[in-house]
């Protein structure tokens, strides 16, 4: 016989019973949605993990400190120091899988834009890296190499400036420090526009200061710190993480203002946030694939330095969600189980029916391996039938589950519960697989009834009794 | 012409429990080609047993079956079933048609089985259907025929393949005097218009009367054989009727 009538004849014998067909095709219905629900719910978890990490940070990047950490195996270990120099900057990149390597040189200095003054966390960066990064700006221009005295502020900064002569002098600034997420209210414009305005840059932490006995600015004596004129190029898209607090410069620049500084102040000392003899404070790592994040992570650490991602919390979250899918998982299967003995039980059942059938087409020369063909792709064709309509019905149960469910589970580990929180999510690979596995339940559930039947004897077949 | 089907000591034992009964004792036929051949007896006579052990459906405790010169008996089940599907029909007491299945898709079964395409078998099943007088009843189901034409459906799908041997059990077995007539008279009529060798196993002497030659089977044994048309037959004594006096007509 060949294929198609193989199958059509099949097809025939399943639509005879159908009251049996649609009960035992229901069978499997339930098996998998079960399974493709309960799973639909693990990978629903995974998926909220992942958004809320990422909006925290993107999952690629590693944090490098100086700081290391060697366990001796027995609970304890010890820590140290190394450099982490431009030497080990180099090193790090050249370690396989590394997209993009910027050492962050991180520095308070004071910002003046007139009667406005703010302390500014100043990161000295790699424009180059910047955009591997995944920085974007809202307003005006990243840096760019030839960058010097341009400044990109992070999201929050521009509403750091205040007044100091003013009454309630931290009103411009702290207000809205942390607070601003969500309410919906409108920010007001910042006091200071700071694409446009004139801003300086200084390492004199009083200046424009209130100070008794003189006028900000003008105290005679010491020797003053310069001060360098600086210009805002642009402002980086909100984000949830430190970018939002820093303004970012070129590295270079920045070491040059800093040596100019300590050479001014001598005997003052170190500046705090670490000159460059000491190394950075801060290295960040882009890596091309997540997938690679660990191993990338594993070989910095080997090199004597501490090593960070967001891949860290993940894998810890996602050995959580694992459990909870395989316990769900689990309890799917076992309907399915049973779904599959409902497939054995119906085709043994029909067997039985057609016994003499079966043996009038051996007699009439039915090959018996299609004989056997013919049961297990009736079996197959339940499982199919059985499996498609449980994904069209999981699809519906997970639309549900996302709509009404939403605050019930996931959604908000670390913020509330967001609008995009997922309790539910089915992938294509999981509907695919879902198919097959309910497709290959059936064959597997027919393959013990279509062995029988195809050993029936045809004697014992067409006997007139 | 040559002998297409050959018994030689034919002997099957059935077990039933600690008892053994002696289904075929000793029994050695040969069938010639184009001929028809009755076995007659009574019911627990042997002859369905000769029947199966010729089809295949059976292996015999002792002795060889060769069709067309081929070993029956040792014959694997897939061989038997490539050979059936070859060069056997059959046509069955209860008709045996598959009940989900339209005359025109019963008919066209063994082609099915062949491997042939749908234009094809659908062509020759319903030129077949003509032959047998139901060309009104292509898309019929056996559920919505009578008992005539159903066995009618039979025929025809016996037929349709060109077997060169038709078996049939009992054919007329569950119909009416005038129906099994003109069933008969189909049958026979097929058989001769392609010369193909067919094999009818009957209680009834009214049917052994449409036979070339008609064994009779009693207890397992071969009782005597009825020899109706010399010409056709193979036996030793036909040869001598038909060598010795041409004169001697058919019937005896």
């Amino acid at each position: 016989m060949n294929k198609r009538d193989i199958i059509r004849l099949a097809f025939k014998n399943f639509m005879r019973r159908k009251t049996r067909s649609i009960l035992t095709i229901l069978g499997v219905l339930i098996g998998t949605s079960a399974i493709v629900v309960m799973l639909s719910l693990g990978i629903g978890m995974n998926e909220s993990f992942r958004r809320q990490l990422s909006s925290m940070g993107s999952l690629n990047v590693i944090d490098v400190n100086p700081w290391y950490f060697i366990e001796d195996g027995r609970g304890g270990g010890y820590s140290g120091q190394n450099v982490l120099d431009d030497k080990a900057v180099a090193k790090i990149a050249a370690i396989e899988g590394v997209e993009a390597v910027t050492p962050f040189l991180q520095t308070g200095l004071r910002l003046v834009s007139g009667k406005y003054v703010m302390y500014a966390n100043i990161m000295g960066v790699d424009p180059n890296a910047l955009e591997a990064f995944g920085y974007k700006t809202a307003k005006g221009r990243m840096l760019t190499e030839d960058d010097t005295t341009a400044l990109l502020f992070g999201s929050n900064t521009p509403y750091d400036f205040y007044n100091p002569r003013a009454r309630n002098n931290y009103g411009g600034g702290y207000v809205y420090f942390g607070g601003y997420m969500g309410d919906g209210v409108e920010r007001p414009e910042p006091d200071v526009d700071v694409l446009n305005d004139k801003l300086v840059l200084t390492f004199d932490f009083s200046y424009g200061e209130r100070r008794p006995g003189g006028t900000g600015g003008s105290e005679g004596g010491n020797k003053k710190p310069k001060l360098y004129k600086v210009k805002g190029v642009g402002i980086l898209e909100e984000s949830q993480d430190e970018r939002a607090y820093s303004i970012f410069m070129n590295i270079e620049y920045l070491k040059k203002i800093m040596k100019e500084n300590e050479r001014a102040q001598g005997s003052m000392g170190p500046r705090p946030g670490g000159s460059q003899q000491e190394g950075y404070s801060q290295v960040k790592v882009k890596v091309t694939d997540m997938n690679n994040v660990q191993k990338v992570q594993d070989q910095i650490k080997e090199m004597g330095y501490g090593a960070y991602s967001l891949t860290d919390v993940l894998k810890s979250m996602q050995e959580t969600s694992a459990t909870m899918q395989a316990v769900l998982g689990g309890i799917g299967a076992i309907s399915l189980f049973v779904a599959a003995i409902g497939i054995t039980n119906t085709m043994v059942m029909s067997i039985y029916e057609r016994t003499r059938e079966i043996g009038v087409m051996k007699v009439l020369g039915c090959m018996l391996g299609d004989i056997r063909n013919l049961f297990l792709i009736e079996a197959a064709i339940i499982g199919f039938f059985g499996g498609l309509l449980g994904l069209g019905f999981s699809y519906g149960a997970s639309a549900l589950l996302n709509r009404f469910a939403g605050g019930l589970f996931g959604g908000g580990y670390y913020y509330g519960p967001s609008q995009d929180s997922i309790v539910s999510l089915i992938p294509a690979w999981l509907a695919l697989l879902a198919l097959g596995f309910a497709t290959l339940v059936g064959i597997i559930s027919g393959f013990m009834p279509a062995r029988r039947a195809m050993k029936l004897s045809a004697l014992e077949a067409i006997k007139t009794e | 012409m040559e002998n297409i089907i050959e018994l030689k000591n034919l002997r099957k034992v059935y077990r039933i429990g600690e008892e053994k009964v002696i289904a075929l004792d000793d029994v050695s036929l040969s069938i010639k080609k184009g001929e028809f051949c009755c076995l007659l007896g009574t019911s627990g006579s042997g002859k369905s047993t000769m029947l199966n052990l010729m089809a295949g459906l059976e292996k015999p405790t002792k002795g060889t079956i060769r069709i067309k010169g081929q070993a029956i008996e040792k014959m694997s089940e897939k061989k038997l079933a490539k050979f059936r599907q070859e060069h056997l029909g059959f046509v069955f007491q209860s008709y045996n048609l598959l009940p989900m299945l339209t005359a025109l898709e019963n008919v066209s079964m063994p082609l099915t089985f062949k491997g042939l395409s749908k234009s094809v078998r659908d062509k020759k099943a319903r030129d077949m259907l003509k032959a047998v007088g139901l060309e009104t009843h292509i898309k019929h189901k056996p559920s919505q025929m009578s008992g005539g034409q159903q066995q009618r459906v039979g025929i025809a799908r016996a037929f349709v393949a060109m077997p060169e041997i038709v078996f049939a059990d009992e054919p007329t077995g569950n119909l009416d005097s005038r129906t099994t007539k003109e069933v008969m008279g189909l049958i026979t009529e097929m058989a001769r218009e392609n010369n193909q060798t067919l094999v009818i196993v009957t209680h009834d002497l009214e049917i052994a009367g449409y036979a070339d030659r008609i064994v009779h089977i009693l207890d397992g044994n071969i009782e005597k054989i009825d020899i109706i048309n010399a010409r056709r037959v193979s036996n030793e004594e036909a040869d001598n009727i038909i060598s010795g006096a041409d004169a001697v007509p058919a019937g005896v």
